[in-house]
């Protein structure tokens, strides 16, 4: 398969001189298995892109199959949907997977592409488009793909998902916070809270549980793509934004024996110099750990082949 | 009065090497008065870079006032509001100015709050916004006042709604903002209420969304071409013209040639003597 990058930026596109190489798109990356359909994750702006070069193939004649993986609904993870050229293409095939709500996907997506928002509604979408509901724990395929899915700890719940396919697997981990200061669900917090005093036994108990649950769901990985929109001092800050820093993606990467840990989810005002510092920087934190991991950071254009390609 | 252009650039961002010059951000504009006070129209994706300069001022220390005048509700002119620095700190204060139906802030109000629903934003409601943050219908038609300057606001269509202008009048100059400005029929002269509206303008911003050649497959949209601009421009005596909300899909090298053909177009159409400005991300103008 190959893993291509769409979209590496979080919270909000960032046009601009000092975003150029890694690029200002929110979050879209594509996992095409050898011979198959793509299987995107997430649907940020970068899926416009994504959209367009597949419209000058199968989607462009309507015989194009998609599936996009969302790992939560939040503006930068869906803004690119009603962008998304195939879907108005009839005759192609779109299957929406995203987690669980107390409205139904469909509606959701609806209450995104319609007046007075979006002047298109979701009906005037002519591909078929279907939407699955998966909940944390699921495992299922697309093709010859298996997909696996686990919680993270993101406000409003976010869900990682793993593909395995042609012998090789990715693992998506974002949007996330630690797993270790402070439980994030559909509460709103809003100030930073102390990240000193203890936590409650249950609380502890759930993050130790969702932490297991990504360890497991990127153990041995080909490729695990993990949010790192802070530095561990600006996590400090705001802990409650459900974002996590790259010390924390490492030591989740080493325990999970990951192959190739991938930076992601950019934060918006990160400059593409900072970027390389972060880079280098960790790449070094790394080396000098003797980690058997390479480390990478995702820009737009990235192509990472894994396995049978 | 002073005018800056925060995002330029129509439905949705556009990053990349090749829209470093105009920008790719969504719309979002500035004017300052010349009391100093603070009129924003729309609220882009420019507005996030907007509110982050405000921070070294009054605003940084809650001490800000401003007024935000929304031309309608569509994501490319909202999508900014939950990156906006200045309304997480108490104490400033914001007045939207957008369109109510019927006269009434009430559904104006809902939309932006369907905005921040949890599904889609970490914000949860408008309520969680620390400043003062107050929405009110614009009325049409009849002056009011913001921040010491005379707005007027005019709806005009927009594809398969409308959005409204605004006549920006202060110190005795005057500021027209009219994007998204639909142009329901092929080879229709601008509208007469426009013209009446837009008449004697220092500057008239207009939506220059597209080529001729694009607006013919994508009329339902409700965008203007450079000639739209160009002629609505020439019937309301204009003394300048800023070209904006560029298609996402233009680079650069496209938008160098739409304003190149909307000059030659004004030229030989009888606007000569009217200044073309183009709208760049970054780029300041004093009338």
């Amino acid at each position: 398969m190959k893993v291509r990058f769409w979209g590496v930026r979080g919270s909000i596109p960032v046009p601009g001189r000092t975003t150029n190489r890694y690029g200002g798109n929110t979050s879209c990356v594509e996992v095409r298995p050898k011979g198959g359909h793509p299987i995107i994750i997430d649907a940020g702006t970068g899926l416009r892109r994504l959209g367009k070069s597949l419209m000058e193939d199968a989607f462009g004649e309507g015989k194009g199959k998609a599936s996009i993986l969302i790992s939560h609904t939040h503006w930068d993870h869906v803004q690119g949907l009603p962008f998304f050229s195939p879907a108005y293409q009839k005759g192609n095939e779109i299957a929406i997977y995203a987690r669980q709500r107390d409205m139904h996907l469909e509606a959701v997506f609806s209450a995104q592409n319609r007046a007075p928002y979006f002047p298109v509604p979701l009906s005037a979408m002519q591909a078929q488009m279907k939407f699955h509901e998966v909940i944390e724990g699921q495992k299922f395929t697309i093709g010859t793909a298996k997909v696996s899915v686990t919680r993270l700890n993101h406000p409003w719940i976010a869900i990682a998902y793993r593909v395995d396919v042609d012998g090789a697997s990715v693992v998506y981990c974002s949007d996330t916070a630690p797993f270790a200061d402070f439980l994030l669900g559909t509460d709103f917090v809003k100030q930073a809270p102390s990240l000193d005093g203890p936590l409650p036994p249950e609380t502890a108990a759930e993050l130790a549980q969702m932490r297991a649950g990504v360890i497991n769901l990127a153990r041995n990985a080909d490729l695990l793509i993990y949010d790192t929109q802070f530095s561990k001092e600006e996590y400090r800050q705001r802990p409650h934004w459900g974002h996590s820093h790259p010390d924390d993606a490492i030591a989740i990467a080493r325990e999970a024996k990951a192959k190739t840990l991938c930076l992601f989810h950019h934060a918006p005002l990160r400059t593409d110099d900072e970027n390389d510092q972060i880079l280098e920087q960790f790449r070094g934190v790394v080396a000098a750990q003797h980690d058997r991991f390479a480390l990478v950071s995702a820009y737009e254009g990235l192509e990472i082949p894994l396995g049978d390609e | 009065m002073k005018i800056r252009f925060w995002g330029v650039r129509g439905s949705i961002p556009a990053p990349g090497p090749d829209t470093n010059r105009y920008g790719g951000n969504t719309s979002c504009v500035s004017v300052t008065g010349d009391n100093g006070g603070l009129v924003i129209i729309d609220m882009g994706t420019g507005l996030m870079h907007l509110g982050n300069s405000l921070l070294a001022r009054e605003f940084g220390k809650g001490h800000g006032k401003a007024s935000i005048l929304l031309s309608h509700t569509h994501w490319d002119h909202i999508q900014g509001l939950g990156f906006f620095a200045p309304v997480f700190i108490p104490g400033n204060q914001f007045t939207v100015w957008g369109p109510g139906p019927y006269g009434s802030s009430d559904m104006l109000e809902d939309i932006l709050e369907g905005q921040m629903d949890p599904n889609f934003s970490p914000l949860q409601t408008l309520k969680n916004l620390a400043a003062t943050f107050e929405v009110k219908a614009a009325p049409l038609g009849t002056p009011f006042t913001a921040e010491g300057m005379t707005i007027t606001a005019h709806e005009h269509p927009h594809g398969s709604t409308t959005a409204l202008a605004f006549r920006i009048e202060d110190g005795g100059r005057t500021f027209v903002y009219a994007s998204d400005v639909g142009q329901p029929e092929a080879d229709a002269p601008p509208s007469e209420a426009a013209v009446a509206f837009y008449k004697g303008a220092d500057v008239l911003l207009h939506d220059t969304t597209y080529f001729p050649h694009n607006q013919i497959t994508r009329r339902n949209r409700g965008f203007s071409t450079y000639e739209d601009a160009g002629a609505a421009a020439i019937a309301a005596g204009v003394k300048r013209l800023v070209t904006f909300h560029y298609d996402q899909d233009y680079i650069d090298d496209d938008v160098d040639a739409l304003i190149e053909a909307c000059r030659t177009w004004l030229d030989t159409r009888g606007g000569k003597d009217i200044e073309l400005i183009p709208a760049r991300e970054g780029d300041e103008i004093t009338i």
